[in-house]
């Protein structure tokens, strides 16, 4: 017999003087035959702490047979896949005699694999020395396997919304660029128009026609103010129109150089739509071009104010001059921007004359729905 | 080419000499060698690309003031790169007045004036920015 075979022998006979101790009618040993859990016994006073003792479930959950398994180490469930840190964990549990619980990859007779969580646990005699070592079972793979499913569902479902973002993020980009150049040609272009008309108006002696190139300049310039002032605010789809005010009329003043033009400003922040920039820009143009025209006479006093009220808002433009004699025609020309921008706005204008004071005032409902969804 | 053009004749009549004009940095170099002006208008897009920020650096460090004419003046760096401020294009003929009237007194050494609206200074931007 050699020495393989002796062990065997030996673990079979110990297996056997275990069960033989029990009568069988003893119902903890008939639950331990019985059972689902697999269930092992191993006695550590035999050489390599073979096991002794296993229950049919065992037999069942590893494909050995009794003859096959009673006399080995435990060790013949671990393969490549079983973590050695489980492993070590077990070995210096039992070297020191203590409980232990693992969860680790064994394998079957059949090289399949399952995940087991193993709970191992001395048997002390009354001396307290340890006889046997106890040892369940518990084929988990189906949670591991559940875990492992979910686990990858989640880590696509990352993915594919990383990969989603990253393309929204490139459109965004893609698209702000688009703006940006769209935005920066605009404003290009716009100059450019003006210096065409600047260039002509330099070279043109007669002073009729300078005139109409400086009115066409003029409005041309309105714009590109408004084209300046345009996705300045947080809101890009709004346009502050006292701040267009505050920078058109100070211009316009400080240009003439005359000291004897008294500006002042009551100008509140009024957000409108960028959509209706244009012809508000447009009204403001006009009524502070008038009123600044009448004070190059003799100089004067411009007020300007630009103000919520309720459901409105108010550019107020009053100017104390001396009447001026107007020409006819730049006159005719203002008051037709004016009218067709009021008009498209849906503005009232009302304009008051007392002896050197004019007053006008152009009244603009706010639109509330353009005012929410723009 | 255009907008310079017409920059040069509202500079003239404002009663200065234009030194030079130019249209890449390479260019712009070589005329800084070969004069210093008082002062230079510089825009952020040149010939060779973006390339505006980097010469009015070299302006600063020779001592030469500079505004940026610039469609886009959130491309400026913070620092500014040593120029007075920035006028933003599409400027008006009266804007761009008030910052030659303006800008003349302070390289003249004259800080009594208001900045005009057209005018971006580089410490208000800066104080913008941070808040």
């Amino acid at each position: 017999m050699t020495d393989k075979e002796q062990q065997q022998t030996d673990a079979r006979s110990a297996g056997d003087r275990l069960v033989s101790g029990h009568v069988s009618e003893d119902p903890f040993a008939a639950a331990f035959k019985a059972t689902r859990m697999p269930m092992i016994v191993t006695d550590p006073n035999q050489h390599d702490n073979p096991i002794i003792f296993c229950n049919a479930a065992f037999n069942k959950l590893t494909g050995y047979t009794n003859e096959e398994i009673i006399g080995q180490n435990c060790r013949i469930l671990q393969g490549p896949k079983s973590d050695p840190k489980a492993v070590e964990k077990m070995r210096k549990a039992i070297a020191a005699g203590e409980d232990v619980a693992v969860d680790v990859t064994n394998y079957r007779k059949d090289g399949s694999t399952f995940w087991n969580a193993v709970f191992i646990s001395p048997v002390r005699d009354d001396s307290g020395k340890i006889i046997y070592f106890f040892a369940s079972q518990l084929d988990f793979t189906h949670v591991k396997s559940r875990e492992a499913d979910l686990a990858a569902a989640r880590h696509k479902a990352e993915e594919e919304v990383a990969s989603q973002t990253a393309n929204l993020r490139s459109a965004l980009s893609a698209k702000s660029l688009l703006v940006h150049e769209v935005d920066h040609r605009v404003k290009n272009n716009l100059l450019t128009m003006a210096s065409i008309v600047k260039m002509q108006a330099r070279i043109t002696t007669d002073q009729g026609q300078k005139q109409a190139l400086e009115s066409v300049l003029n409005r041309i310039e309105a714009l590109s103010t408004v084209q300046r002032k345009l996705f300045t605010l947080d809101d890009v789809s709004k346009f502050d129109i006292s701040d267009f005010t505050r920078e058109l009329v100070t211009d316009l003043v400080e240009a003439t150089g005359r000291k004897d033009i008294h500006l002042s400003l009551d100008l509140s922040p009024v957000h409108v739509p960028a959509v209706k920039a244009t012809p508000l820009s447009l009204v403001v143009n006009e009524l502070v071009g008038d009123a600044v025209l009448r004070g190059l006479s003799q100089g004067g006093d411009i007020h300007v104010v630009v103000r919520r009220t309720n459901g409105h808002f108010v550019i107020l433009v009053e100017d104390t001059s001396e009447p001026v004699e107007v020409d006819k025609e730049r006159a005719q020309f203002s008051r037709k921007l004016l009218e067709a921008s009021a008009l498209q706005l849906g503005a009232k204008i009302e304009r008051t004359v007392q002896n050197r004071k004019t007053s006008v005032s152009v009244t603009v409902l706010v639109d509330v729905n353009l005012e929410t969804t723009h | 080419m255009l907008l310079a053009m017409e920059l040069e004749s509202e500079v003239e009549l404002a009663g200065h000499e234009v030194t030079d004009m130019v249209m890449s940095s390479d260019q712009a170099r070589r005329a800084l060698a070969s004069t210093k002006p008082d002062f230079a208008f510089v825009d952020i897009h040149l010939m060779d690309g973006a390339t505006g920020i980097d010469f009015g650096r070299e302006l600063s460090e020779n001592g030469v003031p500079y505004v940026f004419v610039s469609g886009n003046i959130k491309k400026i760096p913070d620092d500014f790169a040593g120029a007075l401020g920035a006028i933003e294009k599409p400027y008006t003929a009266n804007g761009m007045k008030n910052a030659l009237t303006y800008l003349s007194a302070i390289v003249d050494g004259d800080e009594s004036l208001e900045p005009p609206a057209s005018l971006v200074l580089a410490d208000d931007a800066r104080a913008s920015r941070r808040s």
